[in-house]
């Protein structure tokens, strides 16, 4: 009773203590940004630093200054700048990036350096849309045997799928831990691998158009009549068992990927509520060369509230440059870090806010449109950085089109939209 | 064996002995202690005989003692007994006498009263707790009064988990040092005997479970005894007089355990009504009892009977347990100038009742039910003939017990399978179609089972003398019975409740054959003397058996034998100021072994089915599509499965002085052949069809197999298997000290605690698989790597209770205070070598060596299990302290009020584990009740 009593006097100490001096203290922030060292005669056009507060959401840009006063706390710093750059011989214009998460600004000075690199564009397939949240039965008990992931031939030629790998990231975006050694600059840490097959020219892919690699491409709504129909979808990731625990349905409508590496027995699963990272890439090797040489065994600490616990795990790794497009995604509540190299996204899309949340269920995630072009072909943004580049809980383009449920209780969807957001208007 | 005849040897040997008895110059004095109102024999009473020579021991626990070398005179007569106004007398002796002494208890007075487990004072180190002890503590059920045994502190009672027991070890610990279930080490519990009235508690019948599937989350998963020995929540405390609990090397009269007794003896004496009433956060219990006095004093009849109604979280209503009990037993005595003969009998209910209901607000799965239900009612007999009087033969004893048990398990759940799952249907082996789950069902699942038990034990006991050695013998034999008459598991298997891993198919237990163990066992008691030194040796031998099985089993007649020692040496008394200091050194080694459950031995069945076509029709999904499946059934029993065996050996050392007492026990125990499920592959052929050869187009109803493209594969696969192979290490050292009453404060010291290091791990090579799936096949199909390792924990613990013990008897106030610290408690994961020493490949089905360029090659370099080395480091947890009081008031004559709080007080420091700060804190568990006794 009397250290209560205790606690209490001190508490109210502190609190009419912490009114009368309301004044958060400021920081003055140095930021240094390293350029990249292979680009020759650089100059910088145009650059601006924007540092987002993590807890009051407060975002402060600013352009030309390399130091300035912030109030105390935690900061997301993003950079972005146009440059030129000697390339080929030729002065080229090229956009430079920069991304630090998390970044504590304390005290009275903090002395910031930030890594910036050249944003390339791969000219290659972007992801449109991933639908990883699946949808609920009518019981209201989830059903994922739908979800796909959309991508999209973003340039104005003709693009071949064959040999694009799609890949599920194994760290998660909501707990971060010292993997060692640390490959993240070079390379992707993956646990599922599923590729398209093909001889480099079997499915060609027009501009402007996408295909859609889901989960089981059946008609979902005889499982669960609140689901939609995938047996149209142009690839399916079938995980073949003869073991009825884990049997997976093999549509003979719809092509399967091509298992290079799964992590577990039964059927590959997106992480429905959104804490790993998608990805597509090209990997030039040999598959069997790959599977040889590509296992990363990697160790870490796992700390839990209960204590902690030394960790040693094997992955596959996929370098950097083979990755054609990545997108991490979260729930704003946990989100901690993301689980691939800034250069191929330094920002995530989610589908909920919190952990579990019953919201998500029938959402997508969608890339935002751009503009269309005269002959009618979206293009849609791509900055490599995910938080600007997509729409958040969409609903998915499939249920858009297919008028199917939005819900539980099989409320049909009614508009149809480009991207999630911007309605077609035919 | 004709229990005439054997009463009729023991005749003629008795009408035999009158003629050889040598007439000495010395005289033989014993008698009776017992009860004057409750006709209770009393075990342990003090008895010193004053005169020429002082005589002294103890009585019996039938209340008989005996001085067989006395030299005629005058004596003085003393015997006390705790809690009894001591009684004397002058006698002479002139020739053999018996006396019968009856003894007053304190009445009307809160007696002082020994509310902690005493280290027993006969020469097998075990605790015994009483009636006293029990009503201090408080307990909801068996569970709670092992706090008292050294290495034990308080728990809050878990109601929502089978209890089970463990002895003289840490328990299965997780990585962070927290009690968790491990069933490959369930041997602990299933290898400790419970005795009620001297009638086992045989749970080798017992399969209440869901087959496969059940995650440990899970109800069902967490109240499974299946194998575990006894649930001690459907243990009532409120009709027992005293619990003994060996530790040490039990009597070679007890068998078919490992690790330790448990004996219940219930209240058998007049008793006035009494009622309980407890109230804590999980629970309220009420009970009621009377012991009667029939026709003079010869019969005594005992009514009990409680409810406990508990919840395991006190503000969930859904998940439950409730607790029925009920009894009636019959004490008969007749005591006649030559022998005494006694009929105990007794028959009794248990109902134990779990339930688990999803809360409708909060989920979804409305439908989803658990409900277990236990019924066991057991009729116990007792029938003994003592001949106090009469040289050599000393007593015939004659125990019987038959238990009938129904019990069900009902399992409900709302099944939503992720895309459609098949449920392969057939009961027999070969090749056949399945059919597809698709959409929601309830699935239903029903296990009933009915065990009945029956037990006969007889027992004869003699004593005699070889010079001025004297020896008390035992030998008898006991049988065991076990039979499941239950409709088993009933469920449809079309509709599974679980739809992964199911590997099994309805059974009913009936099929299953009896269990039947048989004992026998020879133990001598040699007491001898020298000067003043006395030397006590206990030493006998059991045998154990299973008859009655087909001879196919390894186990089936085979006889193994239990050789037990148990020794002490007492020296002389070494004069200390005004008092004796007495020191008794004793060691013991012995054998135990447990005989194997019945579903150990008599495994299900193991279906193992392949799905050769998996084609899913996307026109006609529910006319069209085609599920073939291949089915192997295998019959999984392990015709080689032998005992476990357990190796234990203890010293121990007793000092005592002016009512001051210390005891220490040093001990090892080291078990190599604990049951467990153990994992096994082997390759199996089936079909592959190519269902992409299938043309939906032109389909007329499901695509018939001989149109389609297919090859011949096999693959691995495995199932597990009853073997002896866990290995259960314990050692430690255990103390007891129990101070004399300091009478100015009223107070006596108790310290009692324990130093544990047990190791868990396996005791032969292990199969893992991997579940890694690469270039479109699983790893596991082609590769099984057998790995030559430990996996297991190495865990430590040691703490010290210090109990003060207030008691004032005038204000009929008994206050206690207990500070309990677990000085520190370890876990150390067993160091693990990831690379296996074989594999084993599907081609050809036999175990390769695994070599440098196995590790190189795409899918071998999988079976290499990598362990970080910090998770080899033992993890420490360090002090925690708790400070729990309880009370005991008697208010006015019929009343006494009791309340008790655990962790009241605690002390528990943060400590750092790796770089990262851990914070405890505990809840506190308090109660009280309300005794009546009119």
């Amino acid at each position: 009773m009397k250290s209560k009593l205790f606690f209490l006097v001190i508490f109210f100490i502190l609190f009419v203590s912490c009114e009368e001096k309301s004044d958060i203290p400021h920081t003055t922030v140095d930021i240094l940004i390293e350029y990249p060292s292979d680009l020759e005669e650089l100059s910088v056009q145009y650059e601006t630093v924007k540092f987002k507060n993590i807890s009051s959401g407060m975002e402060t840009e600013y352009s030309n200054s390399k130091q300035f006063s912030l109030p105390e706390g935690l900061y997301d710093c993003s950079y972005e700048a146009s440059v030129t750059y000697l390339k080929n011989g030729e002065m080229t214009e090229g956009k430079l990036r920069g991304y630090q998460a998390s970044l504590k600004v304390l005290g009275t000075d903090v002395k910031v350096t930030l890594e910036s690199y050249l944003l390339e564009d791969k000219n290659d397939f972007i992801i449109e849309e991933i639908f990883f949240t699946g949808t609920l039965q009518p019981s209201g008990k989830q059903y994922n045997g739908d979800q796909y992931v959309k991508i999209y031939n973003n340039t104005d030629h003709v693009l071949y799928a064959d040999g694009v790998s799609l890949m599920e990231s194994k760290f998660i975006t909501v707990t971060k831990y010292d993997y060692t050694p640390d490959i993240m600059k070079e390379a992707m840490t993956v646990q599922a691998i599923y590729t398209i097959p093909g001889n480099g020219t079997d499915y060609p892919v027009q501009p402007g158009e996408s295909l859609i690699i889901c989960d089981t491409g059946m008609d979902h709504r005889v499982a669960n009549p609140n689901s939609f129909d995938l047996s149209r979808a142009d690839f399916e990731w079938y995980d073949e068992s003869s073991v009825p625990a884990h049997m997976d349905i093999d549509s003979p409508t719809v092509p399967n990927l091509d298992k290079y590496y799964c992590y577990t027995l039964s059927f590959w699963i997106l992480h429905n509520r959104g804490f790993r990272a998608f990805a597509l890439a090209r990997i030039p090797e040999k598959k069997e060369d790959f599977l040889k040489n590509y296992l990363y065994t990697y160790k870490y600490v796992m700390v839990l509230p209960a204590g902690t616990f030394p960790m040693e795990q094997t992955a596959y790794k996929v370098p950097n440059e083979w990755i054609i497009d990545a997108v991490n995604t979260s729930v704003e509540s946990r989100y901690v870090w993301n689980v691939t190299d800034p250069s191929l996204d330094s920002g995530w899309t989610h589908c909920g806010t919190i952990d579990g949340d019953k919201t998500r269920y029938f959402k997508s995630v969608r890339r935002k449109l751009l503009y269309i072009t005269r002959d009618g072909r979206k293009v849609l943004k791509d900055t490599n950085n995910s938080s600007d580049d997509f729409n958040t809980e969409c609903v998915p383009s499939l249920i858009e089109e297919q008028h199917t449920a939005t819900d539980a209780n099989g409320t049909p969807a009614v508009n149809i939209t480009y991207d999630g957001v911007t309605p077609k208007t035919e | 064996m004709n229990l005439k005849k054997i009463i009729l040897i023991f005749f003629v040997t008795f009408l035999y002995f009158p003629f050889v008895r040598a007439v000495p110059d010395k005289v033989i004095f014993s008698g009776c202690v017992r009860d004057t109102l409750t006709k209770e024999l009393l075990e342990f009473a003090t008895i010193q005989l004053k005169g020429k020579n002082t005589f002294s021991g103890l009585s019996d626990k039938n209340g008989n003692f005996k001085f067989s070398f006395v030299l005629p005179g005058e004596y003085v007569l003393q015997v006390s007994y705790l809690g009894y106004v001591s009684w004397q007398k002058k006698i002479e002796l002139k020739s053999d006498l018996f006396l019968q002494i009856d003894m007053t208890a304190r009445s009307n007075k809160l007696k002082e009263v020994v509310i902690t487990a005493a280290e027993s004072p006969g020469i097998v180190s075990s605790s015994k707790i009483d009636r006293a002890a029990m009503a201090h503590l408080q307990p909801t059920s068996f569970a709670d009064l092992l706090e008292l045994l050294p290495g034990n502190i308080s728990q809050t009672p878990n109601m929502g988990v089978a209890n089970t027991i463990t002895l003289r070890e840490t328990g299965t610990l997780n990585a962070s040092g927290e009690k968790s279930d491990n069933p490959d080490y369930s041997i602990s519990s299933l290898g400790t005997l419970f005795l009620v009235d001297g009638a086992p508690i045989n749970g080798d019948a017992n399969m209440q479970y869901i087959p496969s599937g059940s995650d440990s989350s899970s109800p069902e998963y967490k109240r499974n005894i299946t194998n575990k020995g006894v649930d001690m929540r459907s243990i009532s405390t409120d009709d027992i007089e005293s619990v003994e609990i060996v530790r040490g090397i039990p009597s070679a009269e007890y068998g078919n355990l490992t690790s330790g007794l448990v004996n219940i003896k219930r209240i058998r004496k007049s008793t006035p009504f009494t009622a309980r009433f407890k109230a804590d956060e999980y629970s309220k219990l009420f009970s009621v009892g009377k012991g009667f006095a029939v026709s003079g004093q010869d019969l005594i009849l005992n009514i009990d009977g409680g409810y406990l109604d508990s919840k395991v979280d006190p503000r969930n209503n859904l998940e439950n347990y409730k607790r029925i009990n009920a009894s009636v037993r019959s004490t008969w005595n007749l005591k006649k100038e030559m022998w005494n003969m006694g009929w105990n009998s007794g028959v009794d209910y248990t109902g134990s009742f779990d339930n688990v209901k999803t809360d409708p607000d909060l989920s979804y799965q409305k439908i989803d039910k658990y409900k277990s239900t236990y019924n066991r009612t057991a009729f116990t007999n007792k029938f003994s003939w003592t001949f106090p009087k009469v040289d050599l033969i000393k007593s015939i004893e004659l125990n019987s017990s038959v238990s009938i048990q129904s019990d069900r398990l009902k399992r409900t759940k709302l099944m939503s399978p992720q895309r459609a799952t098949v449920a392969p249907t057939s009961m027999e082996e070969g090749v056949h179609d399945g059919t597809y789950l698709l959409g929601q069902y309830v699935a239903d699942y029903l296990s009933e089972g009915k065990p009945l038990n029956a037990f006969l034990k007889m027992k004869g006991e003699l004593e005699f003398f070889l010079g001025k050695v004297k020896n008390s013998m035992k030998a008898g034999g006991e049988w065991n019975y076990s039979k499941n008459r239950g409709r088993g598991q009933v469920y449809d298997i079309s509709h599974p409740i679980v739809t992964s891993g199911w590997t099994t198919r309805p059974r009913a237990y009936k099929d299953i054959p009896a269990l039947q163990n048989l004992s026998f066992f020879l133990e001598d008691n040699i007491t001898a003397r020298m000067g003043k030194h006395k030397w006590e040796t206990l030493a006998g031998v059991r045998s154990i058996s299973l008859v009655g099985m087909s001879p196919a089993y390894l186990l089936q007649g085979k006889v193994y034998l239990d050789p037990r020692i148990n020794s002490r040496w007492s020296f002389p008394g070494i004069r200390l100021g005004n008092h004796d200091l007495n020191i008794d050194i004793s060691g013991g080694y012995g054998l135990t072994t447990k005989m194997p459950t019945i579903d150990y031995l008599y495994p299900n069945k193991w279906y193992n089915d392949i799905i050769q076509l998996n084609y899913y029709d996307v026109n006609k999904p529910l006319e069209y599509s085609r599920i073939n499946v291949r089915t192997y059934i295998k019959d999984i029993t392990n015709y080689r499965l032998e005992p476990s065996r357990n190796r234990k050996w203890e010293v121990r050392s007793d000092i005592s002085y002016n009512g001051n007492r210390l005891s220490v026990t040093y001990f090892r125990e080291r078990l190599t052949s604990g049951f467990r499920y153990s994992s096994y592959y082997m390759p199996f052929e089936y079909r592959k069809y190519d269902a992409s050869s299938i043309d939906a187009g032109s389909l007329q109803g499901p695509p018939a197999l001989e149109d389609i493209s297919y090859t011949d594969t096999r693959k691995l696969d495995g199932y597990t298997q009853a073997a002896n192979g866990s290995r259960l290490e314990k050692e430690g050292v255990e103390f007891q000290f129990t101070s004399q009453r300091i009478r100015p404060l009223r107070t006596s010291v108790i310290i009692n605690g324990a130093w544990f290091k047990s190791t868990y791990t396996n005791s032969q090579p292990m199969f893992e698989t991997v579940s890694e799936v690469v270039d479109n096949r699983p790893i596991q199909e082609e590769y099984v790597g057998l790995y030559d390792w430990n996996s297991g924990r190495i865990n430590q613990q040691f703490n010290t209770n210090f109990m003060l013990d207030t008691q004032v008897p005038e204000w009929g106030l008994i206050f206690s205070t207990s500070v309990q610290c677990m000085w520190f408690v370890s876990t150390q994961r067993m160091y693990q070598n990831g690379v296996p020493v074989s594999y084993l490949d599907v081609n050809d089905g036999l175990l390769h060596p695994y070599t440098q360029e196995s590790a190189e090659d795409m899918k071998l370099q999988f079976l290499v299990k990598t362990y970080n080395a910090d998770s080899f480091k033992k993890q420490t947890v360090p002090m925690a302290m708790y400070v729990n009081f309880k009370a005991t008031k008697q208010i006015g004559k019929y009343l006494k009020l009791a309340l008790f709080a655990n962790r009241i007080l605690d002390y528990l420091p943060d400590y750092t584990s790796n770089g990262l700060r851990i914070r405890r804190n505990v809840n506190p568990y308090f109660g009280m009740e309300l005794n009546f006794s009119l």
